[in-house]
């Protein structure tokens, strides 16, 4: 069953000048259809600017779309009058980048656990603490960390703290929005074992928006690729990064350092999202565009791994992603004494 | 073997604090020679960034500084920032004067230090400009930097700091700020540029992906301290430090799925309360009685050195 499901989500930022003079418009999301699955984790990938982010926030509503419908749990949010909404956002959550900017420096981390689950009466009055305490456990955190305030954590803490926020109102829904972009990388695989731990143990169901290809290929399920407002790839993880179908696609995950040094898979800069290209959006920095690619707009096929594109079927196949890795079997012997504890 | 173009020797860079003096970076030596890449690696407050500011003579009259840098076998104190070297930061934004064309600024680098006349510092900053893959470049010299995209900022940042063919650029995190494909633009870039001009570099930076694709020497620093030097494919195929092989664990991979990451557990140290020996020993799992006496960098190959008790760790495998 699905539950969370986008029909042709459409919403533009206009744009002024200093003056306020109109200059244009943003097209951010430009027709999205996309559907979840319940208990699945769906990632959004796509560098700055193809819309990720304004797709995460009409998925819940924060924003209102200029067309289309959003359903969640079979139900259209647009439709719901503002008391329902409310009662709703107990079952979607959203967990943001920066930390420091999430959580309200005023606010003990009691108080900011404790705000949702009063908000939504999820335990009875008075009984707040013993869950606050619990969940800091939960997200691998001391019950007695919840006097102190945002200000005495790290970046890592602080995100364990901003997740159990998120999660104490018991949502079947959570979008992570560059959960664990912020962080130093043993912190980070800190965080991804936890939310991952989160996810499995909770049976949520994930959308996670990032521009980390390989964060994503370690969580997801599923993946689509946006590029300038639209999602051009749509598929399994594995199948996405083992068999790229869109060019797009394949110059994306190319360009992941860490696979040799090589020439860089695209040139120049996306295009500006106030005007977009005609045609397919891909076509100005496409290696194999023709002329049709230029006037006709392709469509994303309905199809389990779909490519928006007009020569999918006709591309080489992909290069698969690999990574140059020397330390083998020593170098695993050796990093499992990280997940299994001493060797003194 | 030639002279290297940058040496530190025993390096130490402390600031004064209400609460105490803070370590920034105790007894940093390694050195780079002609057109070498040398990768500083590690995360937040490890000192990196410290490292390469006090190279380039920018840390605050407060800082109190020990050991030595020597720039082409001299103090470096007497080189010549911007002529000798310079230096690319994350942030190209905070780097370009809003207030002159990216021209301009690149101009102003090759009258200083060059001597040229403005107009022909002029064309040669356009000729820079295009040297460093801008397209267009006679129109966007005469763009002011809020016009430019992140990676042609970057760009003009990176033209700007090789104008006067410096022997050492200094770059830290020059693509952290970039999206991944023009991140792979810029350090191609940087690499084609570092050949043809035989400018050494000095990489800052947390990627171990950029550092495994592009580096020759790699030194890894945590909590003020070079935990582990070595070639970097070495390095990548046989780490001798612990923290080395638990970020090389930590991070995901693109390649293939791993069942979970091999998280290092716990935190950095705060720098106002190092742990008295190993400054990793808290959060290792290979610690034993020793790591409480701070190990020295001790070599186990040719250029490869880890400052660890218990390295090479094949005897704890073998054990």
């Amino acid at each position: 069953m699905n539950l969370l499901e986008l029909r042709d989500l459409r919403k533009l930022f206009p744009v002024r000048d200093a003056l306020g003079r109109h200059r244009g418009a943003v097209r951010a999301v430009d027709g999205v259809s996309l559907s979840v699955a319940q208990g699945e984790v769906l990632a959004i990938v796509g560098e700055s600017g193809c819309g990720k982010s304004t797709l995460g926030r009409l998925a819940l509503r924060m924003i209102e779309p200029d067309a289309g419908e959003v359903r969640f749990g079979g139900e259209d949010l647009r439709a719901l009058s503002p008391a329902a909404l409310r009662a709703r956002r107990r079952d979607m959550q959203l967990i943001f980048q920066d930390p420091f900017a999430s959580l309200d420096p005023r606010m003990t981390v009691e108080a900011a656990i404790a705000e949702p689950l009063r908000l939504h009466g999820v335990v009875p009055r008075g009984q707040e603490s013993a869950k606050v305490a619990e969940w800091l456990e939960r997200v691998g955190l001391r019950a007695d960390h919840a006097r102190r305030w945002p200000h005495e954590f790290s970046g890592g803490q602080r995100q364990r703290i901003a997740i159990a926020r998120a999660l104490a109102s018991g949502p079947k829904l959570v979008i992570g929005d560059e959960p664990v972009s912020a962080l130093d990388v043993s912190i980070q695989a800190q965080v991804v074992n936890l939310l991952q731990d989160l996810i499995r143990d909770l049976g949520l169901t994930f959308v996670l928006i990032s521009h980390d290809l390989a964060v994503v290929r370690h969580i997801a399920d599923r993946v689509a690729v946006m590029y300038l407002g639209r999602i051009v790839e749509l598929g399994e993880t594995e199948q996405v990064f083992s068999r790229p179908r869109h060019p797009y696609t394949r110059a994306l995950l190319a360009a992941v350092p860490g696979q040799g040094a090589k020439a860089p898979p695209l040139a120049g800069d996306v295009p500006s999202p106030m005007a977009p290209p005609s045609g397919c959006r891909f076509h100005t920095r496409c290696g194999h565009a023709v002329a049709m690619c230029r006037e006709v707009d392709p469509v994303l096929p309905s199809e389990a791994h779909a490519a928006a594109c007009h020569l999918a079927a006709e591309l080489p196949p992909a290069i698969a992603p690999h990574e140059t890795e020397t330390g083998g079997e020593r170098l695993r012997r050796l990093q499992a004494f990280f997940t299994q504890g001493t060797a003194a | 073997m030639s002279t290297p173009v940058l040496e530190l020797d025993n390096l130490s860079v402390g600031f004064g604090t209400d609460r105490g003096l803070v370590r920034a970076v105790e007894a940093v030596s390694f050195s780079v020679a002609p057109g070498q890449m040398l990768a500083v690696v590690g995360e937040s407050g490890c000192g990196k960034s410290v490292t390469a500011l006090a190279v380039m003579g920018l840390l605050p009259d407060s800082a109190e500084l020990g050991g030595r840098i020597l720039f082409d076998g001299r103090d470096a104190r007497e080189a010549q920032r911007g002529r000798d070297l310079a230096m690319v930061f994350q942030e190209p934004m905070t780097s370009l004067n809003p207030a002159f064309t990216a021209g301009e600024q690149v101009a102003e680098a090759l009258r200083k230090h060059r001597g040229l006349a403005p107009r022909a510092a002029f064309d040669a900053a356009v000729e820079m400009l295009a040297r460093a893959h801008i397209p267009d470049a006679d129109r966007r010299a005469r763009q002011y930097p809020h016009q430019l995209s992140g990676g042609m900022r970057q760009r003009v940042m990176i033209a700007m700091a090789l104008a006067c063919r410096p022997r050492l650029l200094l770059c830290d995190e020059p693509t952290t700020a970039l999206d991944v494909t023009v991140q792979a633009q810029i350090m191609a870039l940087l690499d084609e540029l570092r050949r043809e001009t035989g400018t050494a570099v000095v990489l800052i930076t947390h990627d171990l992906g950029v550092v495994a694709d592009r580096a020759d020497q790699v030194a890894v620093m945590y909590a003020g301290r070079v935990v582990e030097a070595a070639p970097a494919a070495r390095l990548f195929a046989m780490p001798q430090h612990p923290y080395t092989v638990g970020l090389l664990g930590a991070a995901p991979r693109l390649a293939g799925r791993r069942d979970r990451l091999a998280s290092i557990e716990g935190t950095v140290p705060d720098p106002l309360n190092l742990p008295p020996g190993c400054r990793f020993a808290p959060r290792c799992p290979f610690a034993v009685a020793r790591c409480a006496e701070p190990p020295p960098l001790a070599y186990m190959a040719p250029g490869h050195g880890a400052a660890c008790w218990r390295a090479p760790l094949d005897q704890v495998l073998a054990a």
